[in-house]
């Protein structure tokens, strides 16, 4: 993150995939040309040499050939590079280059040619030094105090350090703790080495220790070292900073003391001689090399300090003054002066990105991509905000999406297969003494055009079961046709409400406005055989349920309604016929021979459901069949009410009971946790106290709490047994109804929509009270006595009843009233002679959780709400902070 | 070519240079040919060099700064035994965020988190978390905007950290620690530290960590302070606060360091000691002038106690010893824009801009600052951007909910209304896209539609006044006063300051006490 960005003065890239590190830049004037112009000598780790004396970039030319002034092989890596008084008798500057295995002394020169590019520059070798042991890193200084040269110390990889007075190698000497080697400086001003052991402290050792110290030249003499009493290799002063550093660079800050500069990898430390900190910053990023340098202002310094995001920071002490982006990671950097430019920034990248760098304001060009958007033609932008808007407009009037003709989009069919499969397809059903038929359905799908994200999900009653019943389709081209199949079978050992199945498939169709595709669905219904539930029984002629239907048309053989379910042993027995459900309840069908009657009769009220729906739609496919137009049905005894409570208290009585074990389980789990909570005070004691049986009350409750949830799961299976058979019930409740009333399709599409909510039967949100706010409603309205009724407000919340008393009321009171000849609307004109707001009615509510039922009393609309209380906006720069790498 | 460079050297130049896999690829193969099996010999030093460069490098690949990376889980809250008071003085706790004393922006302004603190300028870890009462509670309200569940446990995060970087070794774990012998290691410093950031930070085994923390700081005979900050941190992770302080306290007392201050802080904070953390902090300031962190530290707590003018202030401070802080100049930039200088906030979000950060929660700000400082130009052109930027739903829904109002302030109730719609499109539990909804609603007279909106917002974020102050307006001008009275009691809770509720409250009472 930073406004600005390194100006480039000179660039250049290295060589080709070669490798640099932290030691393998140096600036120096190293061919003593006395003009104070820094040379800048890099080497690389497959041995390359190079000196470059940049000149400024003229407009329009690139890095010139001449600033190039030397690249040789030295056939070894380069480790370190270092200028300095190195060949004894002359002060000149020489180059130190460090391998891993030798030290070479290079003297720089060049000749003049005629011409600028005439020049030539060649290196020397002056001496050099095979070393025992891998060389890591090395130091320079006047080791020792010594006048007009420089000596060097080279720390080996396995934490040698040997000193070379120029041509002659004086000593060396293990560093004790050591392990990896750190980074090492000389600090002139106290004569001492100064490194970062692998116990993650600064260590700072006198020379003069170090010299005197006994001379060990193996490791093992070392160890021999310590016990004996000899002079023992003893640090000056350590700081423990806690982590490896990077660099070290000592810095003198005036005369008479110096500051030691440390690198870590998460934070930047300045030292006193002496070992204490000066200050420290910590830093919030991945730092890659560093640079003290002096600063303008008394008693500070500043530091360049580079990281791997690419950034380098100036900091003066510990502020920051300066950000600076630069286009690579540097892993060194130095300042230096080239012709007549002081103070020029070079970086070293460690695939051989070398920069030469000033700052300047220049802002770093982040240039905002451009937002994807339409050329604007004002005219077609109004047109088409105009078709938009009618759109929206007609879509508000109408409160549905205008459904335009593309249903032809998509064609599903479904198709049910005659006959049970042969194999049954059923797994994991519940054990019974009936093997568990399954019958294959297919379903075909065919689109016009491409489609997008076609799926098909089928749903049955439970305890129906599909092998599969999700699938997925790729319509990439128009016209295909696709096809899958599955099967159905009883999963559970009790009726299904009903036997019809859906299919839906949603899918998005895309236009040319709106590339994602609008999503779309549709639907397809079918219709599974009777025989998958059910097998043909021995008729009972006794039973506690019966029902009675009329016709308007002689009696048919019940053999030809039912020619799947014919026993073949008692063929003489043509006007009874019985029914086995795969649970094991009987239901048998009798056929009166005179009269124009059929009866259905049970043991369990539900179970009359899907027999007398079999037999009124096989008796209208019939009549159907036989050219009969006016065939009808009736039904003229009471409904069956008290049956159709009992099952409601069963339900409703399953429901109290889920209620009060979830209460139970909330309690139990209340006490499990007070219990962990004493238990973890106890454990977390220093002076363990007894437990005190704690741990006896947690089992106990851990297992009470366990054998509730076991208890809730059952109870939730019974509660779904029995809402199924509620539903069958309700269904047989509104078939006799309509055959009571004769009731037309739309007045028993409002009946179902009142008795048979789409929604789950859960525990918050139950049946009950859905059904008993929907008839309350219907009362209401459409079936008032009088407008006074109609001012009765509703409370507006759902919740679970006390008891089922109220709903029974309503339900016999709905019957009642459409005995004495209401009439089911819900269109407001028509039955309520106020006008009324309908919550929802005009216009659609966005959906939401909870949904207002309340019918308001008040006809005034207030028009006018003049406290627009608007939501300050919120605005939040969510850049995540802390995780940088 | 001439001799190749030494395998170890070039691992080792590769860790400086932060390539850790390349380092890591490095040391097995030297660890193949001279293997260092968790027994290390005096006589293979170079392979213990590379067993321990390894585990560095590995390490480092998962470090993250634990200082900054803290969530709140339920477990932690619910289990909590180090509070203290339940009812705390005002402004000595986190928990109930005190109210405004010094006299910025209320709430009518600056909308509120549901802990009921301002919300910032700075999406961080645990901005957004609130202590719930209980476990139901907990499990019910949503702590974080993206999801519904709140955070189970807070080493969530550092077991998968942990199992991540499992993957990388396809052998199983590079360090076998069930076989390592603690007491050995913990007499080898050199060793131990690495190992220890290895099993901390790489392994996740606290507890062993911890073992092999305390065998060292015996070994050093307690002098060494980093060995105490890591036995902290370890109590810290194992919940164990009060031992972590001790730990901390006493490596403080042998060496003063930014980390160390901030870890004690940070184990404040989770004790609820917002005072103590900021003198401790205070203290370290005194110590480290100028240390970003600490600064930043302190302006964070001002700002969780609803002090957001010190916290303004330190924010300043902040930016003076380091002005490319990008935490610094949002939480400056919202404070003024929500105290009426959109002018100021916009130069301080156009900093953010140029500085690099491109994101969709940038140009909605710089929309809204454009916007209400009348720079019309630039609103829409803005919003385009921030809308093209959005990352999720939950982003786009802000987005278009901010452009509803921009439409509401230009009047195009239409527009704006189908910018709230699109809102609710995208993220369906927008609780303000509701409420205004409701108000436009309202205007046009559709009472019922208003309630039922009021209600979905209301039960949304209980913690906003404005459905409930609604909701009692509407009910109260159709007459329905009982349902006005609760739902004004309900926004008195959530806004004791608001003039409008405690009137309509008044003239409330004064009704019944009418009848």
């Amino acid at each position: 993150m930073s406004l600005f960005k390194a100006r480039d003065w000179w660039s250049t890239v290295l060589g080709e995939k070669e490798e640099f590190d932290q030691g393998c830049l140096c600036l120096a004037d190293v061919d003593n040309s006395g003009n104070g112009h820094d040379k800048i000598i890099v080497g690389s780790f497959m041995g390359y040499l190079r000196i470059f004396s940049p000149h400024s970039v003229k407009a329009g030319g690139g890095p010139q050939a001449e600033d190039l002034l030397l690249e040789v092989h030295l056939r070894d890596p380069v480790l370190q590079v270092e200028v300095g008084k190195f060949v004894s008798g002359t002060e000149m500057l020489h180059l130190a280059v460090l391998h891993s295995r030798k030290l070479c002394v290079y003297s720089v020169s060049g000749t003049l040619g005629n011409v600028e590019h005439g020049n030539q520059y060649q290196i020397k070798l002056m001496y050099e030094h095979h070393l025992q042991r891998t060389a890591c890193n090395m130091t320079y200084g006047p080791f020792g105090g010594v006048k007009g040269r420089d000596l060097i110390c080279i720390q080996s990889l396995d934490g040698m350090l040997m000193v070379f007075e120029q041509e002659s190698y004086a000593f060396g000497r293990f560093l004790p703790g050591f392990l990896l080697p750190g980074p090492l400086a000389y600090s002139p001003r106290t004569d001492s080495f100064i490194t970062v052991s692998s116990c993650r402290q600064v260590e700072s050792y006198k020379y003069q220790v170090l010299a005197f110290a006994t001379d060990a030249d193996k490791k093992q003499e070392m160890e021999q070292q310590k016990l004996g009493s000899g002079k023992r290799l003893v640090v000056d002063w350590t700081l423990n900073i806690g982590e490896q550093a990077l660099d070290i660079c000592i810095f003198p800050l005036n005369q008479s003391a110096s500051s030691v500069f440390v690198l870590g990898e998460r934070n930047f430390f300045c030292l006193k001689d002496n070992g204490q900190i000066r200050f420290m910053k910590k830093l919030g990023y991945n730092p890659s090399c560093f640079l003290p340098y002096c600063s303008v202002s008394e008693g500070t310094i500043n530091t360049l300090i580079g990281n791997h995001n690419h950034m380098l920071h100036i900091y003066q002490d510990v502020t920051l003054k300066w950000a600076t982006q630069l286009p690579h990671v540097p892993v060194a950097v130095r300042v230096g002066c080239f012709h007549d430019l002081k103070g020029v920034i070079v970086t070293l990248s460690d695939d051989g990105h070398l920069q030469c760098s000033y700052l300047g304001t220049d802002p770093s060009l982040f240039q905002a991509p451009k937002v994807e958007s339409r050329e604007l033609n004002y005219d077609e932008l109004d047109v088409e905000l105009k078709e938009l808007q009618k759109i929206i407009k007609d879509v508000k009037l109408q409160g549905v999406w205008p459904l335009t003709e593309q249903e032809d989009d998509l064609k599903v069919s479904a198709s049910v297969s005659s006959t049970l499969d042969s194999v049954s397809q059923a797994t994991n059903v519940e054990p019974g003494a009936d093997s568990v038929p399954s019958i294959t359905v297919k379903i075909t799908l065919q689109n016009r055009v491409v489609l997008q994200k076609v799926k098909l999900s089928i749903y049955v009653q439970p305890p129906l079961q599909l092998t599969c019943d999700q699938f997925t389709f790729d319509f990439t081209v128009p016209d295909m046709t696709s096809s899958v199949a599955f099967s159905v079978y009883l999963k559970r050992n009790y009726t299904p409400s009903e036997l019809e199945g859906n299919a839906v498939v949603s899918y998005s169709r895309p236009t040319d406005r709106n590339p994602d595709g609008i999503p779309r669905v549709v639907q397809c219904k079918f219709r599974l055989p009777l025989k998958l539930i059910c097998l043909p029984g021995q008729p009972s002629k006794t039973a506690s349920h019966k029902l009675t239907i009329d016709t308007n048309k002689s009696p048919v053989s019940l053999l030809g309604l039912f020619p799947d379910f014919a026993n073949p042993s008692d063929d003489d027995q043509v006007n009874v016929m019985g029914f086995r459900l795969l649970g094991g309840a009987r239901v048998t069908l009798l056929a009166s021979r005179t009269s124009q009657r059929y009866r259905i009769q049970s043991e369990q009220f539900e179970d009359l459901w899907l027999i007398t729906n079999e037999l009124i739609l096989r008796l209208q496919e019939h009549f159907e069949k036989q050219g009969t137009k006016d065939f009808s049905c009736s039904f003229s005894g009471c409904v069956p009410l008290q049956e159709y409570f009992e099952l409601i208290d069963h339900h409703f009585e399953l429901r109290i009971n889920g209620k009060k074990l979830e209460e139970l389980l909330s309690e139990r789990a209340v006490q499990f946790r007070a219990i962990q909570r004493r238990l973890l005070t106890r454990f977390r004691d220093k002076t363990p106290a007894p437990l005190q049986h704690l741990d006896t009350l947690l089992d106990g409750t851990y297992k009470q709490v366990i054998a509730l949830a076991d208890a809730i799961e059952e109870n939730q299976d019974r509660l779904l047994q029995s809402f199924s058979g509620l539903k069958s019930a309700t269904h047989l409740l509104i078939l006799l109804i309509r055959l009571w009333q004769r009731l037309s399709a739309d007045q028993t599409a409002i009946l179902e929509a009142a008795f048979l909510p789409l929604q789950e039967d859960t525990q918050e949100l139950g049946w009950e009270e859905t059904v008993d706010a929907a008839i309350a409603y219907l009362l209401k309205t459409c079936l008032s006595k009088s407008s006074k009724e109609q001012a009765l407000n509703l409370s507006s919340q759902l919740n679970i009843p006390k008891d089922t008393s109220r709903l029974k009321k309503h339900i016999t009171l709905l019957c009642d009233r459409l005995a004495k000849g209401g009439r089911l609307c819900v269109s407001t004109d028509a039955a309520a002679p106020q006008a009324m707001v309908v919550p929802g009615g005009c216009t659609p509510i966005p959906e939401s959780d909870l949904e207002e039922r309340s019918l308001d009393d008040s006809t005034e609309l207030f028009t006018n709400h003049k406290h627009l209380m608007t939501e300050p906006p919120m605005p939040e720069v969510s850049a995540r902070q802390g995780v940088l790498e | 070519m001439g001799s190749e460079m030494e395998p170890l050297l070039r691992a080792w130049s590769y860790f400086r240079r932060r390539k850790f896999q390349l380092c890591a690829d490095l040391c097995t193969q030297m660890l193949e040919k001279s293997p260092y099996d968790q027994e290390p010999a005096p006589d293979l030093p170079v392979s213990q060099a590379a067993w321990i460069l390894k585990a560095r490098a590995l390490t480092e690949m998962v470090y993250i700064d634990e200082i900054d990376v803290d969530q709140e889980g339920i477990a932690e809250m619910i289990l909590d035994e180090n509070a203290i008071a339940q009812v705390p003085r005002p402004g000595t706790s986190l928990k109930l965020p005190g109210t405004n004393q010094t006299g910025g922006p209320t709430q009518a302004v600056r909308p509120i988190t549901q802990a009921g603190r301002p919300i910032t300028g700075f999406l961080r870890p645990s901005t957004q978390s609130g202590r719930p009462g209980t476990m139901e509670q907990a499990i019910r309200t949503p702590r974080t905007a993206y999801t519904a569940r709140p955070i189970t446990s807070s080493s969530g995060r550092f077991v998968r950290l942990g199992t991540a970087s499992m993957l990388t070794s396809p052998d199983g774990p590079f360090i076998n620690l069930s076989r390592l012998n603690l007491t050995k290691y913990s007499q080898k410093p050199k060793l131990a530290k690495a190992l220890f950031e290895y099993i901390l930070h790489h392994e996740n085994d606290v507890k062993m960590a911890l073992d092999l923390a305390s065998l060292s700081t015996e070994y050093s005979q307690y002098k060494d302070w980093w060995w105490k900050v890591q036995i902290g941190k370890c109590y810290y992770r194992l919940g164990m606060y009060r031992e972590a302080e001790k730990q901390f306290k006493s490596a403080l007392k042998q060496q003063e360091m930014v980390d160390t201050f901030l870890y004690l802080a940070k184990v404040y904070i989770i004790l609820d000691q917002p005072v103590t953390a900021l003198n401790l902090f205070k203290q370290g300031l005194d110590k480290f002038p100028g240390e970003v962190t600490l600064l930043c530290g302190i302006a964070r707590i001002y700002e969780e106690m609803n002090n957001s003018s010190s916290a303004a202030e330190y924010y300043k401070e902040v930016l003076k010893q380091d002005n490319t802080h990008v935490e610094a100049i949002a939480c400056i930039g919202s404070n003024h824009f929500y105290s009426d200088q959109p002018e100021v906030a916009l130069r301080f979000y156009r900093r953010l801009l140029q500085m690099g950060v491109y994101n969709c929660q940038l140009f909605n700000n710089l929309g809204l600052c454009c916007f209400y400082a009348q720079q019309y130009d630039m609103t829409l052109t803005s919003f385009e951007r921030a809308l093209s930027l959005a990352e999720n739903e939950e982003e786009a829904a802000d987005v278009w909910y901010n452009l509803g109002h921009i439409a509401v302030g230009i009047g195009d109730t239409n527009l704006a209304h189908q910018c709230f719609r699109l809102a609710l499109v995208h993220n369906n539990h927008h609780a303000e896209a509701y409420n205004n909804l409701a108000v436009l609603e309202m205007r046009k007279g559709h009472v019922e539609q208003a309630r039922a909106l009021l209600q979905t917002a209301s039960s949304l974020a209980p913690h906003m006044y404005e459905p409930h102050f609604n909701f009692a307006t509407v009910s109260d001008k159709i007459g329905d006063l009982q349902r006005s009275y609760v739902a004004a009691q309900k926004s008195e809770v959530a806004f004791p300051e608001h003039v409008d509720t405690q009137h309509l409250i008044k003239q409330l009472k004064q009704h019944f006490a009418m009848l």
